[in-house]
């Protein structure tokens, strides 16, 4: 064996797969929230999530990490996106690779020959975590309510990306559009993220998206 | 009669919408617009509680926070009571159900108050100290006596429907209070494109100009706050949050504000609204413009309903169109004071005189009233007011304000209302939160606030700057300040003009004189806390000079109140007898919050369902639809145990045991920490953070470590693997988990920067299922393609196949001593796989099994669980686990030096052991103590005490494990567990395993 184990965990796309939220059943809420709902959630389910982590000082591993991706390492709380791939700075040396799913086991190969001779980690973490999308005019108000971050435009700019306090737990913040924010939330604590954003956005109605 | 106080026209008041309120049972009306006290006033209800120790009925004095008396009860149903608030700030809505807190059986006709005649005297300041201090034990019965007297209302029985959340902000200017100069303010740091907040306790912005006979430009200032306020309104980045308090001033310039969004509409909010909101603010900058508050002054039964402060007044006449009474004396030692009596003789009144305690007033306001033909008697002041449940007049005599002597019998007036002002007092309380004291201003007669390092400027009033055109000038430039200290561009702006006046000083006057002294009718400085100008006097002859300790003996400004009203007063007081100044006294510590916050709001939305944050595994719901009964687990919901119909947990774990024994079991132990670690070094990070070695596991392997602090101690443990030559996989206990990899970055970080390793947590990433039994491998075999052969994949190793057709990592390893298979698959497919070993299970009676079941079978093996068997003060040797101690490695490793102090290697140190009741149908509680001689005397000499105990239909009798001092060499000795009862449970010491000593049964 050699000194990394690199597995293909992924049964691929016939296999049943349940997401951290699939018990919430949001299906079967699709357009049952008010309307013009201030907050419009969606789950982007099931997509490969990968953490990578390096010295970003190190040339060689910038341009390893471009050359497997075709993406700029990021600068400290940002977050680079070529289609359905993005690449989130989470720490001085530690990226959050999300990635269509099932593609995350050749990306991690793809990375691992590129970054071949560098001290990296790569880690599939995709079942570990999810992504939430929250679209519209008050996802702002319902952050504000949630985290003590400050998410005002002037410094929260499109493209930045956090990891920080939301509510009594942690996750990531990341603003990939005017009015469109996305979280990244753990599977143990899906329910609790999904109750409280719920309840949080309740004042302004919630819609859901499949 | 309705409203007959209210005046045929004026205020601020819709008289289109008549609103039905109660007040303790009763009946009224009033306007839309009004506060609550203005309706009663305008009602003409003039006893709105009982005082709290002479118990003597009390009206409304003020029209705002300040307010002492007016402290009540407010809601319809015993869901929506709110205790303790002021009628002055509460806004009326239709339905309104009040009563008074104090005065039982009612505020009119309180049995209390013949007690309170006697019981005044009988309790002078300091009287809780000296009599309910002794003897202690007999605190308890006193405080429900005091309790019962004071009646400071009641909490709600019942839960609260409403809800209540908080708000974030990060500004680069927060405004603290809307009146003139924080209006200002915002318009200036507004224009500037900075991002305001503006916030105010007040049901609208405008603060004293919405009563105030000034005009701006000409026109009623109320239409420059109209104008202002729209403006603010339409700036993009100006929050403009009227209701809403600025409650309390922490470190960082972060304020907390308290906005009451609902409380207007009725007592429970509108369905899908918050009631109420904190705003929890960071700001660049702060301007404070809280304004000042109006002190009366102190004389002769100053607590008779009927004195009022002569701003409240104006303030009822004004913005609420109610007069609280028909004829005014007017008692003052300043100018500003007179627009009362203005403002009394333009509504129709009858003002029957100003008595002005200076010699020769010539302002520009004295000489309007003067020119209006009111009365005015100089050197004077109301020394004695008449009457006892209402006013019916006030003595008016000349004093000496230097010499504190009254000089005149006087004349007493007839009148039903005294209004006071002993001049203003800024409200520093913001400002002084983090400290910062109060500097007293002799010529304002008060205290600013003091130097402070927070990033904030003060404006107006609270500056003590009082002439209505300076405190629009001074507002905007502190505005401007705050907005350009945060980085933005001040725009220049013209501020509207205020009528110039001529103002004369103050005269320093706080209590007036009376001609029998203190020993006089009662003098009151604090109304709330029933604190006389006597009591603050007898705590200064009884030795309490500092500040400090007069409010602490006297109970000057405790309560809703925190000096509000009565502070400065008191101080004065206290100065003038303990003969030194005002600024010498200073002023008791200003703490968070300026006024009370309801219970709801400091908890937000972090109750019920929300309270805390609940995780659950991949599996969770399959245990749902079993039947499970959970268990928390840190933020964990562990399955506990699997009860069928009709079973207990005993009946259940006693099945689930027996399957695990015989056939087959599973658990969800997706749970326990799992960290991935990678890079050359892991190998030797290993070393050093575990107690044991790790340089020649080999790819395939697995082992058991564990992890100390430097003390020696064990703090965690768990099973690593190896699975690549520069890549591990370790598990940690469930609630360790977070804490084990926090532990392992701080030593990477600080201590080993130069080791190459990478860690992540994969917990939640990978879902885990343990097969347990002799039955585990057939079982798994029907479902995988990995070689399951004894030979092939033996104990403590792993390998990686598919079960259930999804790509799994297996490993062997046991924590109930049978064979057993941990399946690790990728969480979003665990469902899937978890659905196909419960099918092949069928035959081998495959059972699902939750923590009971788990702990009683790992502890027939004698294995430990981390924070049950042990403390924070157990090392390897207390264990008997010397043999997962790695002595010899050649680098240090963390705990190594700790365990060789002297006093853990003590030979009776408490050791972990098996206990076995010598009655087998005997059980030790958990935590039990025990002894070697139950028949000694007490205090025993205890020597160790149970950590776990289960009953055991494995063995056959109930076991447990404990810690016993030197225990490792009582092998066959007796201890004893004296019980509460009187008996004795008598158990032999015994080896910690109990089942399958050698391991036969997991090494198949």
């Amino acid at each position: 064996m050699s000194a990394i184990n690199v597995f293909q965990q992924n049964p691929g796309a016939e296999a049943k797969a349940q997401t951290p939220l699939h018990h919430a059943d949001l299906a079967s809420l699709v357009g049952k929230g008010r309307n013009n709902a201030g907050v419009t959630l969606r789950e982007k389910k099931l997509l490969g999530h990968l953490t990578l982590r390096g010295d970003g000082h190190d040339p060689a591993f910038a341009s390893g990490v471009h050359k497997a991706l075709g993406l700029e390492l990021p600068v400290a709380l940002t977050v680079v996106a070529k289609g359905e791939t993005s690449l989130q700075w989470v720490g001085p040396d530690e990226w959050l690779l999300i990635v269509p799913g099932g593609q995350e086991f050749a990306v991690e190969q793809q990375l691992r020959n590129a970054l071949a001779g560098l001290h990296i980690q790569v880690v599939n973490v995709s079942g570990g975590q999810t992504l939430l999308e929250l679209q519209g005019a008050n996802v702002r108000d319902v952050l504000m309510k949630s985290t003590s971050y400050d998410v005002h435009p002037n410094n929260f700019p499109v493209g930045k990306a956090v990891g920080t306090v939301f509510a009594k737990s942690q996750l990531v913040i990341r603003r990939t559009g005017e009015d469109t924010w996305e979280l990244v939330i753990r599977r143990s604590f899906a329910d609790y993220w999904w109750m409280w954003l719920q309840d949080a956005s309740a004042e302004y109605g919630l819609s859901i998206e499949a | 009669m309705s409203q007959s106080y209210r005046l045929a026209s004026g205020g601020r008041v819709n008289r289109g919408k008549v609103l039905n309120f109660s007040f303790n049972g009763k009946t009224y009306q009033g306007y839309e617009g009004d506060s609550l006290a203005a309706a009663l006033l305008a009602n003409g209800v003039d006893v709105v509680g009982r005082s709290f120790k002479y118990s003597r009925p009390r009206g409304i004095i003020a029209a705002g926070t300040e307010e002492p008396n007016a402290i009540l009860q407010i809601g319809s149903s015993e869901a929506t009571q709110i205790p303790n608030v002021r009628a002055t700030q509460q806004p009326l809505y239709a339905g309104l159900v009040a009563t008074s807190t104090n005065g039982w059986p009612n505020v009119n006709n309180d049995v209390m108050g013949i007690l309170g005649k006697v019981g005044g005297s009988m309790m002078p300041p300091g009287f809780y100290y000296k009599t309910f201090m002794y003897p202690k034990s007999f605190w308890m019965t006193y405080e429900k006596y005091i309790r019962k007297a004071a009646g400071l209302g009641r909490a709600p029985l019942q839960n609260d429907p409403d809800s209540y959340d908080y708000m974030n902000h990060h500004c680069d200017v927060l405004i603290v209070g809307a009146g003139p100069a924080g209006l200002a303010a915002a318009l200036a740091a507004g224009r500037s494109g900075a991002r305001v907040i503006i916030a105010d306790e007040q049901e609208e912005f405008g603060g004293s100009l919405l009563d105030s006979r000034e005009t701006l430009d000409g026109k009623p200032a109320t239409d420059w706050v109209a104008a202002t306020v729209a403006e603010l309104q339409g700036m993009a980045e100006v929050l403009v949050l009227p209701r809403a308090t600025v409650n309390g001033y922490h470190d960082h310039n972060f304020l907390t504000i308290h906005e009451r969004l609902t409380d207007h509409l009725g007592d429970r909010a509108p369905i899908g609204q918050v009631r109420h909101r904190v705003h929890r603010v960071r700001a660049k900058q702060v301007v404070l413009a809280a304004g000042a508050h109006e002190r009366p002054l102190v004389y002769g039964n100053n607590d008779v309903p009927g004195n009022m402060l002569a701003g409240a007044v104006s303030t009822y006449v004004r913005r609420y169109g109610v007069a609280p009474g028909r004829k005014l004396v007017l008692s003052t030692n300043n100018d500003h004071a007179y627009r009362v009596a203005l403002d009394w003789h333009d509504a129709g009144l009858q003002v029957v005189a100003i008595a002005d305690a200076r010699h020769n007033p010539r302002g520009s306001l004295v000489e309007e009233a003067r020119a209006k033909g009111i009365r005015i008697l100089t050197s004077s002041a109301v020394v004695e007011a008449a009457g006892s449940k209402h006013v019916t007049g006030a003595r008016v005599a000349a004093i000496d304000a230097q010499a504190f002597t009254v000089t005149s019998p006087g004349e007493t007036l007839a009148c039903d209302l005294i209004a006071t002002s002993g001049g203003y007092s800024p409200i520093v309380h913001l400002a002084s939160h983090l400290g910062g004291r109060p500097v007293w201003r002799e010529d304002i007669l008060g205290f600013v606030p003091g130097d402070a390092p927070q990033k904030r400027v003060c404006v107006g009033g609270m500056n003590g700057v009082y002439p209505l055109g300076d405190v629009l000038a001074d507002g905007f430039e502190g505005g401007v300040r705050a907005a350009t200290e945060a980085g933005f561009k001040a725009v220049v702006g013209t501020l509207p003009k205020a009528v110039q006046r001529t103002e004369e000083p103050t005269l320093a006057l706080f209590q007036v004189p009376h001609d029998k002294g203190t020993r006089g009718p009662k003098q009151f400085v604090d109304q709330q806390n029933d604190v006389t100008a006597a009591g603050i006097e007898l705590a200064t002859r009884e030795g309490f000079e500092s500040v400090e300790h007069v409010k602490r003996y006297t109970a000057l400004g405790f309560g809703t109140d925190q000096g509000k009203l009565g502070n400065i007063n008191g101080l004065a007081i206290a100065a003038r007898s303990l003969g030194i100044s005002i600024a010498q006294m200073g002023t008791t510590m200003f703490r968070p919050n300026y006024t009370p916050v309801t219970f709801g709001a400091v908890a937000g939305r972090h109750c019920g369902h929300l309270f805390e944050p609940v995780r659950f595994t991949a599996l969770h719901s399959w245990h749902v639809k079993n039947g499970a009964e959970f268990e928390d687990v840190g933020q964990w919901k562990r399955p506990w145990y699997f009860p069928k119909p009709g079973e207990d947990i005993h009946a259940a774990v006693e099945r689930e045991c027996k399957a695990v024994r015989d056939s087959v079991g599973l658990l969800d132990a997706s749970t326990l920490g799992k960290i991935d670690i990678q890079g050359p070094d892991a190998r030797e990070f290993l070393n050093r953070i575990y107690t044991n070695a790790w340089t020649k596991l080999d790819v395939g392997k697995a082992r058991y470590g564990l992890m100390c602090k430097e003390d020696g101690m064990v703090f965690d443990d768990g099973v690593t693997a190896c699975v690549g030559d520069n890549h591990f996989i370790m598990t940690t206990t469930t609630g360790g988990a977070a804490r084990v990899l926090g532990w392992m970055e701080l030593y990477l970080q600080t201590e080993w920067p130069e080791l190459k390793v990478y860690f992540t947590s994969v917990t939640d990433h990978w879902a885990t299922m343990t097969l347990s039994g002799p039955n585990s491998r057939k079982l798994l075999a029907e479902i995988s393609d990995i070689d399951l052969d004894k030979d092939a994949f033996p104990f403590m190793t792993w390998k990686e196949g598919t079960v259930g057709g999804v790509p799994a990592r297996v490993f062997r390893i046991s924590f109930t001593g049978e064979l057993s298979y941990e399946v690790n698959v990728q969480a979003n497919y665990a469902m899937g796989v978890l659905e196909k070993i419960v099918a092949a299970g069928k035959q081998y009676n495959l059972t699902p099994y939750g923590t009971e079941t788990m702990h009683v079978l790992r502890a027939e093996k004698g294995f430990i669980i981390v924070g049950q068997d042990t403390d924070g003060s157990m090392n390897a040797d207390d264990l008997n686990m010397s043999w997962c101690v790695g002595r010899n490695k050649p680098y240090s490793w963390i705990g190594l030096r700790g365990m060789n102090r002297e006093d853990c290697l003590r030979e009776d140190r408490k050791q972990l052991v098996g206990l076995k009741p010598i009655n087998p149908k005997q059980w030790l509680p958990e935590g039990a103590q025990l002894v070697f001689d139950p028949k000694q005397p007490i205090p025993m000499d205890m020597v160790g005490h149970v950590t776990s105990s289960y009953a055991s239909n494995s063995l056959g009798y109930s076991f447990a494990m404990g810690v016993v001092k030197g225990g490792l060499k009582r092998m066959g000795e007796r201890v004893y567990s004296p019980q509460a009862d009187g008996s004795v449970i008598e158990a032999e010491i015994v080896s910690s395993v109990f089942f399958d000593p050698k391991g036969e049964r997991q090494n198949v």
